[in-house]
Order: C-alpha cells, then structure tokens, then sequence
C-alpha cells in the first residue's frame, strides 16, 4: 500500500477527518448551531473536490488496497450524487436545527459518517468493505431518525429502525458467509469467477437468497418494507428526506454493484425471488399509498413502490437495465427531496405539512411552489417531460428487452394507480379553496425546492449529458459482466 | 466422495455437542427474565463458540473470543445491569403467540432451506483450513536491469505462518481500510449514545438519577435484589 | 425556405402565449388587463395558424413527405443492449411534415383559434380569465406536439401534456367540487389508457428498435412477415391507448363527465381536437394495423358498438351539453369503425368534418346556455328560435351537417365510412368473420337513425316551440339546475347572469361570428370527399388521393380504395340518407308536431325499465364505482389495514391454533423450566419507559417476524420457480 493507493480514497478520508473535527468544533468556537450548517457546506465542497480529483486524476478504473475499493466511474457518479444530496440535505436540515434545540454540530457530524460510508459502498467491490461501509451508514441514521428525541414518535422510529435493522444486517451477513464458504473469496470479482464453475451448488444459493433480502432491507421492498412507513413518518422530515433518497440510492449501488459483479452468472438462480420482490414492491407499495391521509405516509408507501421499479434495472442484467438504475436513481433523488422540502416548507408545528389538507389551495398563495410540487409529482409518477419519464422510460424498456413483459405489464399499471394518489395532492392543491399551511420564510428550504424544480425539468427535457454519463459510468461493470 | 472438510469421529462429537450447548444456552439468553441469569448464558454461548473456534483450527480468533467477548464485554453487561437497577423483566409469557409465530416460522425455514441443500450439490468449500495459517507475504527487492536503472520487482508468496500472524494480516495488512472504517463505526456509536443519552436539563433530570441512588439503597440489598439471593 | 426551418414556430407560439399569460396569471398584482391577455393569447394562435397554412400550401406544392429533427433527446448509441434488441434505443425531437400531420395541424390551429375568440365572449365575466387562455395555450402547444411528432415517444408526451392540460381546464371551475372530481376523472381513466399505450411503445422498441414513424413503418411494409406475429399485441397496446384518449367503450366514462368544464373547452378538447388523437395515432399507424386483421377485426367492432351504445344513450339525456358529448363518443365510434374496416382516410375525414360541425354545435350549445343564463336542461327552453336567430341558424345547420344530409359535411364522409364498412371483407379471417362487416354496417345504419333522432330532438326540443324557462325566470338562474342534483351539474356561468332576467338574448359577435364560420365549414368541408363514382369516375376522392402517401404499400402491395360502381354507390347512398330522414322524421313527429311530447312520454312510461337505462347510462358508472373503484380502494385498505395491524392481527387469528397446539405444552414449560431457573426472582418493574412498552407490544416482533416470513416467501419462491423449470426441461 502506498501514499498513491490512498489518494483513492481521498474523498471518505476528507470526510472521516471532518466529521471529527465538526465534533470537535464547539469546543473551541461554542455551540452556535447557525454556523455549524456553513461549516458542514465547506466540508461537502472539499469532498467533492476530491471526488472530483480523484475522478479525473485516477487511470479509471483502478483498483485501490489490494482490491478492496476501487474508484471506477461507477463509484464516481454514485459518490457525487451522494455529496449532492447530502449538500441538499443539509441545507434542508439547517431550518430545523435552527431553533436550538437540538444539537446541529453532532447532526452534521453523523451526516458526514453517514456519506462516508455510503461512499465506501459505492466503491466497496468486496463484501467486507461494503458491509464496513454499511453499516456506517446504518448507524448513523438510526441516530438521525431518533434526533428529535423530545418527540416519542421519532425515538420509536429510531429504535424500530435500529432493531429492525440490525435483523437485516444479521441476515445479510449470513448470506455473505454462505456465499464465502461457497467461493472462499469475498471479492465480488473472485465471486464471479467462482460462481460461474458451481452450477448447482445450493448453498450459495441460500446465500445469495438472505444477501438479497437483506439488500432488499435497505431499498426498502416488499416484504421487507415493513420498518418503512414507521419511520419514515416518525422521523425529522429532513431526516426521511435522507433516508428515502441518500440511503436508499446508496443501498441501490452496493445492490447493482453485487449483483452485477459478482452474481451475473447465477441469474437463472436469483432472478424468480428478485422478479417477486420487485412485483409485489411495486403493488403493495402503490396499492397500500392510495388511502393514506398524511403526505409523509403516502411517500412513505410511494417510495417502497420506486424500490420495485428501479429493481427492474437489477433484474433485466443488461446494458441498459444498469443504465436505469442510475438513471432513475438521479432523477428521483431530485424529484424526492423536492417533494420533502415542499412538506418541509408547509411547516405549521413540528412535523408539518403532513397532512394532503395542508396543501389545500396552496396555488394561490404560492403559485411557484404548488407548480414546483406538480413537476415533483409528475416526475415521481413517470410522465413527460419530466426527468421520471426518462428514468421509468429505460427501466421498463429493459424490463421488456430481458423477457418480463409482465413485470412491465406490473409497473406500468402500478404507476397509472401512482397517479391517482399523487393527483389528490394536484386536486388540493389547485383545486381546492382552504387554507393552506403558511409556507415558511426559510430561504434554504425555497432554494432547494427551486434546485429541485430546475433538475427535474432539466434532465427531463435535456436529459443527454445525463444518459451520457451513466452510460460511461456502467462501462467497467458491463465490460466485467460480459468478460 | 471424501469431502476434506468432512467431521469425523471425535471432532464430530464435539461439534454436536458443542454446539448444541451454544444454541441451547443462546436460547436461554432470551428466555431468561433476570437480566443477570441472561448475561450468564450469554457468557456460556460465548465460551461455546470459542471452543468451536479452536476445534476448527482457530486458535487465536477463539482465545480472543474468550478474551473479548467473555472477558470484556460480559463484565460490562454485568456492570451495566447492576448499575442501572434493572430487575427482573415484567412477567409475561415467554411462550406467546408471537414467539410461537417465530418458532413456527424457523422450522419451516429450516424445512425449505434443507430442501433447497438436498435438492442440489453441496459442493466441497474452495477454502481449505490451512488458509487459516498462511499469509499472502509481498517481497520486493531492487534489480538492476540492462540499462542499469533499479527498478522493484515483486515476488508474492504464500507462507505458512503462525495464526496469530495470519489474522493480525489479514486484519492490518489486507483488511486494514475496513479496520479503519470500523473505528469510525464505533465512533459513530458513542456519538450516537451521547446524543440520544443526554438530556437537558429540566424537571425529568432527576428521573434520569439511578435509583437506588436516589433512595440511598445499601449495597447488600442492592445485591440481594439484583441476584434476587 | 424548407418547411422545417419554419414549423417548430407552429408548436411553440402557442406554448410562448401560454407562459407569458400563465406568469401574468400567477404574479401580476391586481386586475388583469383583458387586451394584453387577449393580445398574447390569440395573438400566439392566429400567427402559428397562419404560419400551418403557409407550411400546408408550401407542402402542397411539392407534396415530399419528410421528417426534420430538432434534436436528438434521448441520444443514440448509448444504449446498445447485448442482445441488440433494443436496436438505438434512441429517440429525436423532430416533427414530421407529411399529408396526414398536416392535415391535424391545420385542424388543431384554426379550430383552436376560432374556439379562442369564441372564449373572449364566452368567458368574459370569469375569474381567472388570464389564467384559463394560459391552459388553453398550452393545450394547444401539447396538442400540435401529438399530432407533428415525427415518433411515438414525442407523441406521448404531447399525449400526457393534453390530458394535463384537460384536467386543468375541466377543473377550471375549482369551487365545483364536480368539476374537480370530473377532471380527475378524466385523468386516471387517461392513465389506464397510457398504460396500453406505453407498453406499445416499449414493444415497437423491442421488435423494431426504433419508435421513429418512418423507420419502423419501412420496416413492417418491408419486410410484414416478420412482423405479422407482433402486431396483433402492439396494435392492441396502441389501441388501448386510443380508447382511452378518444373515449371508447369501456374507457369513455370520463368524457360526459368532462363537459362540467366550460363550454369553449368542451368544444376544442372534448369534441374538435384531443378526443380525436386517438383516431390519429390508430391511422398513422395503419400500416402497422394493416398487418394485422385481428386487431383491426376489434378496432372496428369495438368502433360500431361504442357507436351505438352512445347513440342510444343520447336518445334519452335532457342536459344539452350531455346530449353532444354522448354524440361525440358516437361519432368516435364511427371514425374507429372506419379505421377498422379499412377506411383510414374516411376516418380522418369524418375526423375533420366532424371537427367543424361538432365544435359549432358545442360553441352553439354554449351560446345557448350564455342566453338562457346557465340553464343546460333542455326541457326548460324551447323557442329560442325567436330570441337568438344567428345561434338558431347556425345550429340547425350543425344538425343538418351530423345527421348525414347531403350535400352537407357530415353525409359525405358518414356515407364514406358505411360505404367502405358494406364492402370490407376480413378474407384472412376465415368464413364468418370475413363477411362480419355486414354486420358492422348495419349496426353503423343504426346509430346513423339514433343520431339523426337525439340531434332534431335536441333541435326542437331547444329552437322550436314555446320558450318553457319563463315560467321560472322570476327565481333567477340557479332554480333550474339546482333542482337537478349530480347528474346535471351546470357551470358555474350562471353565477354572472342574474342581470338578464328571465329573456334568453342572443349572444355576442365573437361567439356567433364564429358561429358562422363553423356552419359554412360544416356545409363546405365535406366537398373534399366527393365520392367521384356519382360523375362517373373510377378514382379516389381529392381526399383520399391526398392522403394516399401516408399508406405505404405492405410487402410491394399498394392499398386500395374501395371505388365502388355508380349503381351501388347511388344504392348506398340513398340507404343512408334515408336512415337519416327517417330519424329526423321520428324526431318531427314525436317534438314538433306535438308540443305536448306525448308519445315519447307514452314510449318513456311503456318501457320504463329500458328507459330508466338509457336514462341513468346503462349504469356504467355506478357498474364502475362498484367494481373497479371500490375494488381499488378495498385492496388499497386491505393492505393499509395489513401493514398497520399486520401480523398484530395474523397473531391474534393464529393464536387459538398456537394455544390449542403449544398452549398446555407452554404453559407446563413456563411453570416449570422458565420459572424453575429464575426461582424466587422478585417480579413486576414498574415504570418501564413508554419506549419499551411499545417495543413490548409486539409491534417490533411482529415486523421482525415479518421479515422473517419474507425470507420464507423468497425461499418459496425460489423453490416453486426450481420445480417448475425442472418440470419444462
């Protein structure tokens, strides 16, 4: 190992530093919560930098440390729209910090682990190092969930989470020694060549069988969704828009990464369980969204939904399947927080904006933001020219490509009934008199609703750079599939 | 058909018997409703699972399983519970509908998963035990090529080395990043524990204050409550 | 100057009016000035309509189809599958510039325009005025994008954007909790149109590679053997799509609910141009339905009996806008039976004749209600012939024109259509089917009679006659369609016409100007079609041959007209027109000659269950809500229900099977072993957090436990798809 090895990892050690040294920080220049926001940004910032270094500077793709990361452009993409979204987050976060009450220094302190580890996952191309990098991850935002600890509603999801996830973790990591004991290597690239020689071999099917469900855990998908609406209501709103779209992307990446690394030979094996997962994601998650009274529920239920379309890019095994994957991943990730931030804007007690009544009317009080909210919806229901069209578009055309016209049948028909529960926010919106909740004053909150508003569309109408760059960044991983 | 890994003949024993005693005692870990009654099993489990450890050719990860788990972590259970004054847990049954769905739910899981393995080869591990004492060892040594610059060639070797030597290894050598990472892991907790732990300071401060602080109870009856003597 | 360099103008002028009027709508202070919302909003209309014709003449000149891409959207060669499948996967924004598009654009411009101008009369005392000429803009920029499009994928954008944009507008009046439910309506019912429309799109992608018209339409008329297997699945998908966008059985519930929006909507969106988009992509597809008898066998069966289903339907609505929307889905039905047998260019022609007369008879139905302040039921009016003659002229024009009289718009391109239904013969289908056209015939005879009927009764019924609203004049406006409950709602016009008493007056020049033009529109327009047979001629007609590039030939063979021999088409035509006059005749005789309307009120109390059908719709809605609606919501509570109490209430249904199994066994291993190893603890903590109450509620366990049936469920499955592969192979 050498000094040259490490500046692969240059981005989680910025960030490993800073999240000590914002522990660190109020020792020295008290606990003025204001700052602690600003000084987060600037450490989000240098990280990019060095992703962005380390994804211009590396021979791409290399590996790093005897082969247990590597910084392909895979990991790239996935480590930028992760400091993308934390970067969003965090300014959606600083309104609710703001008021004192709770500490924001340790909250962005855990922010930075947590993009840590989601950045050691997306370069992870060894079990143990994404597992080390998960949970990472999962600590942390079992701790976010729990951070309005005044609130018995956030402390219970904090510690549903928490045991739930530590079941998860359990499961996974039996299917990962399974698979060990099967291939004797956790290296995704040994798995690969391993497994192609051991047809049969059942035991690394059982393994591949509880890695799949704990991966399943973490995009949250039926039926292991279950932890989902809890915690995600309980949580602090800037927290589930975290845990919807950071932790859920994060987990997608490890999950293409794995299966299309290191299992694509054993598709015939694992593709029923994922094709049954995906299905039942997307009806169970849709279905259960169209009664649901509280936004932060409905999304909740919604966002089990997108698990099961973006598993379609898993399962298709091809090109442009992985394509989707990122893809969608992008996309939602900007139509998801868009929406939390409306939520978050319509704050009238400490959890707001929850109710669809809190939306009533609210195109004549804040024309631009009710129109920001439909662009988020349409996007998150697949129409154009919205940039979720893009992303269902590549989805479901691979879903079709690799044979599972009836997944396709499954997710187009599921995302037709997506539109009826997202309309009844429209419906409240623009057509209904009331009074809507007062949106609030907070200027970070309103520029990440704009942000959010401008990607949507622009990826939507101007999706080519984009595409392109998904397109680069699969390229190490098919080429390795194909091999 | 002799499968290199195949237990036989004492080893075998000791196996099932082992570990038969760790499943059976971590059963009674969560059945026990005296917290100090759980932690003992838990420390039985722990023992267990380092003798199977050793019987696998483990030494080392089984003495620091010993050392760790049984040494450290079970005295800090102890401490945890004696200190915190948690008494026996309410009483309930153990046995309710849920446990039983759980139960339920393991056998069939078993019953499928053993169909699965007997529908298909169970193919011999690629891992030999001896992988456990050997290391991938990187020599390099300076050479001067024909132009007479010194350039490094590497020679990469697998020796058979001491247990000990093989773990620390792997753990620092190969594995160091995720070691490292570990750190950040536990980091993360105590940060975690602090900041759900702590609490401000208002009328629900002295509810935070132990008990049998707060009533001045003896260490005797302290004792005598906590191992119910 | 290519056309090319110049048509993205025609799309995007409109779209240019529509932010300019939305921005005003949304942040101008204060009252809107009228003139500059006008201004921009006809302004945008009129030019991109004057630049559509200058396009259409210029392409009529030189008659070369051709396609010009703007821009590559979705880019090429970025996602080639292994397999090569999927081919590009590639998908431009450009327009296509050929006679059929070109045809739809001058529709949709001057149309759209003309129902603009309309609404400056119409909609002058509404709220949200700047607003509602936004949506409008915009339906037009969305609507141009369908029909220009040079590829599926650009045609279902503009697709979604004209269901948008429908919704908007049919929820206009949002204090109507009506029309609110209505334009939601429409959208879902759109959606589960989308569905077959998407996945049609998805497979062209997979067997064609390309969703480019040319391309793939090359390909099938190519190559149509190997395409003959796929195309019954994808013309099906597509026409799926089609019935939901053009409002055919069983996806035409929305449209009668849609006219709770205002009238100028009605009649661009729900009669003139969107509802038609159907019947355009079923025709720009035609090659591809060509290669398929099967699917054409249900595009026209489902065309005939959405025909006649409508029809009868209209014979019984009272509410005038009703009367028109349930004609609108007849007519559609006659434009799909037309694609179906065969007809593309008849469908499209019926399609604009249609437009014309159609449209007229909405914008007179909407200076109808304007008259009478708000009133839609036409038992309340009667006579208006006196109090707005240019409505009166105008309209009963638009009569004559649907009906099918000649020489008037409709006959000819109705006649078309029946024509073309008597001699199609599905050989490929085998010994009955082929002759079932017949059968299509007649039942397109039918409807014919049913619209020529419901048209001169609601001709009478509004013109003719004594007024009968004047009786209640003195209560104001809203006496009349409050009386009604759900099912005629009015719009909340009325609430601007208190003023004018109980007189009905006739309506301004910008509404019966246009007016006018549409009447002339709907005599001229059908000329276009003159079956050339009656002077002797053996051709198509100047519309067909106009149209005729858009019908590739398919594996070298060009398509065929029908040309008929002059005595069968003289036959023909005087069996249509005499189905029409026999109607009309029904019509006088049962509302004119007798003011009391006495025989269809002794008909009504004869056959009271057959008209309480026709009266409530067949019950349609009421068979939806509670089958596919209440479906929908009970699984949705189901699963809410499961995945709030989830195994809460699986435990509590197993837990007398647990007690009867394990309950003496775990009691006895309670009392004994549990007990016995924890002797003498001392029980009960109290004050155990509200925390761990919860978590010892079970709540938690029984997620868990969830989790762990999933594992099973996986291991289950992975089992079933094991044997079921060992047993195929």
């Amino acid at each position: 190992m050498t000094w040259a090895d490490l500046l692969f990892l240059l981005p989680e050690i910025v960030l490993s530093i800073g999240g000590c040294l914002l522990l660190l920080a109020p020792v020295i220049g008290g606990r003025n919560n204001g700052v602690a926001a600003k000084w987060s940004m600037l450490l989000l910032l240098v990280a990019t930098a060095a992703a962005i270094y380390v994804a211009a500077g590396a021979g791409i793709p290399s590996l790093a440390l005897g082969t247990l990361f590597v910084a392909d452009p895979f990991a790239v993409f996935f480590k930028l729209l992760f400091v993308v979204v934390i970067a969003m987050i965090t300014l959606l976060s600083a309104e609710f910090l703001e008021d004192g009450r709770y500490s924001a220094w340790e909250y962005y302190s855990l922010m930075a682990f947590a993009l840590c580890g989601m950045m050691f996952m997306a370069s992870g191309t060894h079990l143990i190092s994404i597992y080390v990098g998960l949970e990472l991850l999962s600590l942390a935002s079992y701790i976010l969930a729990g951070y309005y600890k005044n609130e018995t509603r956030s402390t219970e999801a904090a510690m549903k989470y928490f045991v739930l996830g530590a079941t998860s973790s359990g499961i996974l990591l039996y299917g990962m020694s399974l698979i060990y004991g099967a291939c004797g290597s956790l290296h995704l690239e040994a798995i690969s060549q391993a497994v192609a020689t051991m047809a049969g071999n059942q035991a690394l099917i059982i393994g591949v069988m509880l890695l799949g469900a704990g991966l399943c855990f973490k995009v949250a998908a039926v039926p292991f969704h279950v932890w989902t609406p809890d915690v995600y209501t309980g949580a602090p709103t800037p927290v589930t828009a975290f845990l919807s779209t950071a932790s859920k992307v994060a987990a997608f990446a490890i999950f293409a990464r794995i299966f299309y690394m290191g299992l694509h030979s054993l598709e015939p094996d694992w593709n029923s369980i994922i094709a049954t997962v995906a299905a039942l994601s997307m009806i169970v998650g849709n279905l259960a969204a169209v009664t649901q009274t509280n936004v932060k529920r409905m999304l909740a239920y919604s966002s089990i939904a997108h698990a099961g379309y973006a598993l379609l890019g898993v399962l298709a095994m091809s090109e442009i399947g992985l394509q989707g994957v990122l893809i969608y991943m992008l996309v939602y990730a900007f139509a998801n927080i868009g929406t939390w931030a409306m939520v978050m804007l319509l704050r009238r007690r400490e959890y707001a904006g929850e109710n669809v009544d809190d939306f009533d009317g609210l195109h004549k009080s804040a024309p631009l933001y009710a129109f920001a909210m439909v662009v988020f919806l349409l996007s998150l229901g697949g129409i154009p020219p919205t940039a979720g069209f893009i992303g269902k578009y590549y989805l479901f055309a691979a879903a079709i490509s690799a044979g599972y016209a009836w997944l396709a049948v499954i997710a187009v028909l599921m995302s037709a009934v997506s539109m009826f529960y997202y309309f009844r926010l429209v419906v409240a919106m623009y057509l209904k008199d009331g009074a809507a909740a007062d949106v609030i004053p907070s200027r970070q909150v309103r520029f990440i609703v704009i942000v959010c508003l401008i990607a949507t569309l622009t990826l939507g109408i101007l999706p080519e750079r984009m595409i392109r760059g998904a397109a680069r960044s699969i390229a190490p991983i098919v080429n390795l599939a194909s091999r | 058909m002799t499968d290199p890994l195949m237990l036989t003949g004492v080893s075998l024993a000791l196996f099932v018997i082992v570990g038969a005693i760790a499943v059976a005692s971590s059963i009674l870990v969560v059945s026990m409703r005296n917290p100090v009654h759980s932690a003992l099993f838990l420390l039985l489990t722990f023992l267990c699972v380092a003798i199977l450890f050793v019987s696998m050719g483990a030494e080392f990860v089984g003495a620091v399983q010993v050392l760790v788990y049984a040494g450290g972590i079970m005295v800090l259970f102890l401490f945890v519970v004696m200190l915190i004054n948690v008494k026996a847990l309410p009483k309930e049954k153990v046995f309710t509908a849920t446990s039983m769905m759980g139960v339920l739910m393991g056998v069939l899981l078993f019953i499928i998963l053993a169909i699965i393995l007997a529908s298909g080869t169970w193919a011999p591990a690629v891992n030999a035990p001896e992988n456990l004492r050997t290391a991938v060892v990187v020599k390099t040594t300076p050479v001067v090529d024909a132009g007479g610059a010194t350039i490094q060639t590497e020679t990469v070797t697998r020796d058979v080395v001491g247990n000990a030597e093989a773990v620390g290894m792997a753990l620092y050598r190969d594995y160091l990043v995720p070691f490292e990472v570990a750190s950040l892991f536990l980091l993360v907790a105590m940060v975690g524990a602090i900041v759900i732990g702590k609490r401000e300071l208002d009328a629900s401060e002295e509810e935070a204050i132990p008990e049998f602080i707060a009533k001045k109870v003896s260490d005797e009856d302290r004792l005598k409550e906590v191992t119910g003597a | 100057m290519a056309i090319g360099e110049y048509l993205w103008l025609v799309p995007l002028l409109p779209l240019v009016g529509a932010a300019i009027n939305g921005f005003r709508a949304a942040y101008a202070k204060g009252e809107k000035s009228k003139t500059l919302t006008n201004g921009v909003a006809l302004g945008s209309t009129l030019l991109s309509a004057i630049i559509a014709s200058f396009a259409a003449w210029r392409y009529g000149l030189a008659k070369v189809p051709y396609e010009v891409v703007y821009w590559d959207w979705i880019p090429a060669g970025l996602g080639n599958v292994a397999g090569g499948l999927l081919g590009n996967f590639n998908v431009e924004l450009g327009l296509q510039i050929d006679s059929l598009s070109i045809t739809m654009m001058m529709v949709v411009t001057w149309i759209g325009f003309l129902i603009h101008v309309y609404a400056t009369g119409y909609m002058g005392h509404e709220k949200g005025y700047t607003r509602f000429f936004a949506y409008l803009n915009l339906f037009m920029f969305m609507m141009l994008l369908l029909v220009l499009g040079n590829n599926y994928v650009v045609m279902f954008v503009g697709w979604e954007g004209v269901g948008l944009c429908s919704y908007l507008l049919i929820g206009f009046y949002y204090d109507k909790t009506f029309a609110a439910d209505a334009g939601k309506k429409a959208f879902i019912t759109n959606r589960i149109g989308d569905f077959g429309f998407l996945l049609g799109i998805f497979l062209l992608f997979n067997w064609f590679g390309t969703a480019d018209y040319t391309k793939v339409f090359a390909l099938a008329a190519h190559d149509p053997l190997r395409f003959e297997g796929v195309a019954t699945l994808l013309c099906l998908c597509l026409f799926v799509g089609a019935c939901g966008k053009s409002a055919q059985f069983p996806l035409y519930v929305w449209l009668p609910d849609a006219m709770a929006g205002p009238t100028p909507v009605s009649a661009l969106i729900h009669a003139a141009t969107m509802v038609t988009a159907g019947v355009y992509m079923v025709v720009r597809s035609n090659v591809l339905f060509r290669l398929s008898p099967e699917a054409m066998l249900v595009v026209a069966c489902v065309g005939a009996f959405t025909a006649i289903f409508a029809a009868t339907i209209g014979l019984a609505q009272n509410d005038i806008k009703k009367v028109l929307a349930y004609s609108t889905v007849s007519q559609l039905g006659y434009m799909f039976l037309a694609a179906g047998v065969g007809a593309y260019t008849a469908a499209i022609f019926h399609l604009m004749t249609h437009a014309f007369f159609k449209a007229c008879l909405f914008l007179g139905a909407g200076s109808v209600i304007h008259g009478c302040s708000g009133e839609q039921d036409m038992r309340k009016m009667g006579g208006l012939g006196k109090y707005m003659p240019r409505t009166h002229v105008t309209m009963g024009i638009a009569t004559v024109a649907i009906a099918g009289i000649p020489p008037l718009a409709g006959f000819f391109s109705k006649d078309e259509i029946l024509a073309s239904a008597f001699f199609k013969r599905f050989e490929t289908l085998g010994e009955p089917w082929s002759w079932f056209p017949l059968v299509l015939f007649g039942v397109g005879m039918l409807a014919a009679m049913c619209t020529a009927f419901y048209m001169f009764r609601l001709y009478f019924m509004t013109f003719v006659g004594e007024y009968r609203g004047a009786a209640e004049a003195g209560h104001g406006a809203h006496a009349g369609h409050d009386a009604h409950g759900h099912d005629d709602h009015s719009q909340g016009h009325a609430d601007d016409h208190g003023h004018y008493g109980g007189a009905p007056h006739e309506s301004p020049w910008s509404m019966t100007g246009v007016l006018w033009i549409l009447a002339v529109g709907s005599i001229l327009a059908g000329l276009v079609g003159f079956p050339l047979a009656l002077i002797g001629k053996h051709q198509p007609t100047y519309f067909q041959s106009w149209l005729e590039p858009i019908l590739l030939p398919i594996g070298g063979h060009a398509f065929h007209f029908h040309e008929a021999e002059l005595t069968m088409e003289v036959i023909l035509i005087a069996a249509s027109v005499a189905v029409a006059v026999i109607g009309i005749v029904i019509a006088y005789f049962f509302y004119k000659a007798d003011p009391s309307w006495s025989k269809p009120k002794q008909l009504a109390a004869g056959a009271p269950k057959l008209y309480d059908v026709l009266l409530n719709k067949y019950y349609v809605d009421e068979i939806y809500g509670a089958t596919v609606i209440r479906g929908t919501i009970v699984l949705s509570l189901i699963l809410k229900w499961i995945d709030t109490n989830i195994v809460d209430g699986a435990v509590n249904g197993v837990r007398h099977v647990t007690v009867l199994i394990f309950g003496h066994g775990s009691n006895l291993v309670d009392k004994y072993v549990v007990d016995g190893a924890v002797n003498g603890v001392a029980s009960g903590a109290k004050g155990s957090s509200t925390l761990l109450r919860r978590m010892q509620t079970g709540v938690v366990q029984n997620y868990a436990l969830v989790m762990g049936a999933g594992v099973v469920l996986l291991a289950v499955v992975y089992l079933a798809f094991e044997v079921l592969g060992k047993m195929q192979g």
